[in-house]
């Protein structure tokens, strides 16, 4: 590659910078859009550089709406959605990766078949089961809801990465006597903790996204809500305001851009695990 | 299992020595696997497979609120014969099918683009690999919220790039024009889909052996002769998994439509997901709902059927 033109290594340089431009022109708006005055933003033209950065638009927003609220019911959420699903699928994917079950490859087929299924379906049951059980205006039925879409995305990633790991370590493990859950826990997990790590993050993207579950569990009182939910409700409250929303939006995204920008390169491998099979 | 199975073991156990390591005895492997798969089992019975049984129940019952221990509605069709009659449910599926061929074609177009562009070696790729994949990580709602402010009609940054460039002469209504707002919806979806696509597509691209290529430029094949007779055919297969699990996410989506539009302005954004939303939580009809979701969810099951085969393939 030493042997390329100059000229199109810049071209290549410069291909690559206006991509990046402009496809993450909107995440830059945001945040010039968050730090402007009020007043700035009906300007003609738009001002593409906060010359008169606002920060006070932050505290603004904390102590105007109940954000912080939102920020803990989304983190308890996202968290108690990730330790359910790591649980429950870290055992399943490795029962299925490990062993020749009866009704296994079944199950497989199902986990697969449920990555398809309609969230805007599966909320209508789900409301019916809730309102029975007076799950509705609990955070509860949000974490239920989205175990239906991470529990079997995850066991299938995660089996991915089992089945990269050769068994004769476990099987070393055994003879030497340490118990079949020990092994997995002693033995299988470090090894696979690339794939825990992008398992756990694509868990945690998701349910903090959530905004449909959220919608429609939790509408009763706005001390209820996730962050995503007071966010298309500050759209709808403020037509005009857009600094304060995009404030608001920027705060919601932080954690999951910071999180996102440490494991991208586990997830990556793991996302793209079934397409290259 | 373990009541019945544990006195033995304590019986066999001392004599043994090993009491500890008796789900590691060949006969007791398979049991242990299925102690392992039994709490996830268990949870999608009851929270996948007994919901969809519920919805079809549901979908086939005259109810407005439905609740599990009411006095059932006696089974009947009138919801599908509503559905097949109504001009919402044809105009629903066909907003869908636009939006998947739209956002399908673009976005494979724009994945597929960045990907063979951060194959490349360069120095710094690494990072544009982690910055082209960001908007993967932005909320819907956030990046929704992001692009309503863009496509703004009076002080939107899009209307102005677009009347700079003399593309426009005066400012496009994007939330109140029918066709625009069917465009923004397919902006914001685009946005949001290209990254999965490229990173998957560029997964495909490192897979393609280097042999190949060096074959082909002994043989004197140009860029372009590479290009087509090399990556694409390699890259089919994984550009129609990546098409399907697209047209999949974009038929399901609600979020960037629902927080967009709000299926408007007179429907022309309102897919089959928007319409089961609004049949069930916004005019309380679930049953009809429940059933505009059960033909969503036998289409995606068709849809999907070729992704389901050619994963399936790797399960065991």
């Amino acid at each position: 590659m030493q042997n390329r033109h100059p000229l199109a290594t810049l071209a290549l340089y410069a291909t690559a910078i206006a991509t990046c431009v402009i496809l993450l022109f909107p995440i830059y708006w945001m945040i010039v859009t968050a730090l402007q005055p009020a007043t700035n933003l009906r300007a003609y033209p738009p001002q593409f550089w906060p010359a008169d950065p606002q920060w006070g638009v932050f505290r603004s927003i904390l102590e105007n709406h109940p954000f912080m609220r939102w920020f803990f019911n989304s983190m308890q959420i996202a968290i108690a959605v990730m330790i359910m699903s790591l649980t429950v699928s870290v055992l399943a994917a490795y029962a299925l990766s490990r062993f020749r079950l009866r009704g296994g490859q079944a199950l497989g087929l199902l986990i697969l078949t449920s990555k398809m299924l309609p969230a805007t379906l599966m909320i209508i049951p789900l409301f019916a089961i809730f309102r029975t059980t007076g799950l509705v205006g609990s955070l509860w039925s949000v974490v239920i809801a989205q175990a239906t879409l991470i529990v079997p995305f995850c066991t299938w990633m995660l089996k991915g990465y089992f089945d990269t790991i050769p068994p004769e370590l476990e099987h070393a493990a055994l003879v030497d006597g340490c118990s079949p859950l020990g092994t997995i826990f002693r033995i299988v997990l470090p090894v696979a903790a690339p794939g825990l790590a992008a398992t756990a993050l694509y868990s945690f993207v998701v349910s903090w996204s959530d905004f449909l579950f959220g919608r429609t569990f939790l509408t009763t009182t706005e001390d209820n809500w996730t962050l995503q939910m007071g966010i298309a409700a500050l759209k709808g409250e403020f037509v005009t305001e857009w600094n304060l929303i995009m404030a608001g939006s920027l705060m919601s995204s932080i954690p999951i851009i910071i999180v996102f920008l440490f494991l991208e390169r586990f997830l990556v491998g793991g996302l793209s695990a079934g397409s290259e099979k | 299992m373990t009541d019945t199975s544990a006195p033995r073991k304590k019986v066999a156990g001392p004599a043994r020595g090993f009491p500890m390591i008796d789900f590691s005895a060949p006969r007791h492997r398979e049991k242990f696997g299925y102690l392992l798969l039994a709490p996830a089992v268990i949870l999608m019975a009851a929270i996948i497979v007994y919901p969809i049984l519920l919805s079809v129940d549901i979908s086939m019952q005259d109810v407005r609120i439905a609740r599990i221990g009411d006095a059932r509605e006696p089974w009947t069709l009138k919801n599908y014969q509503w559905l097949f009659g109504s001009d919402e449910f044809w105009r629903g599926l066909w907003v869908s099918l636009k939006l998947v061929f739209v956002v399908g074609a673009l976005s494979v177009i724009i994945g597929f683009a960045t990907a063979m562009l951060v194959n490349q070696k360069f120095r710094g790729r690494t990072a544009i690999r982690l910055f082209v994949a960001l908007p993967w990580a932005v909320p819907e709602v956030v990046a929704t919220v992001i692009w309503a402010w863009m496509l703004d009609s009076s002080f939107g940054v899009v209307n102005w790039v677009l009347l700079k460039l003399g593309v426009i002469s005066t400012p496009v209504l994007f939330f109140s024009n029918p066709t625009a707002a069917f465009a923004a919806v397919c902006f914001v979806m685009i946005w949001k889909g290209y990254p999965l696509m490229s990173i998957m597509l560029l997964a495909g691209l490192q897979s393609i052996p280097e042999e190949q290529y060096q074959a082909a430029a002994v043989d004197g094949a140009g860029p372009w002769q590479r290009f087509f007779y090399i990556t694409v055919p390699n890259m089919l297969p994984v550009i129609g998994v990546t098409l399907v699990m697209t047209s999949l996410w974009v038929f399901r989506d609600f979020a960037i439509i629902y927080v967009l539009t709000q299926g408007g302005p007179i429907g022309s954004t309102t897919t089959l997901s928007i319409l089961t939303f609004e049949q069930s939580f916004e005019f309380f009809r679930m049953g009809q709902g429940a059933a505009v979701g059960v033909i969503t969810m036998i289409l995606c099951a068709i849809v999907s059927r070729a992704l389901v085969g050619r994963l399936a393939k790797s399960v065991h």
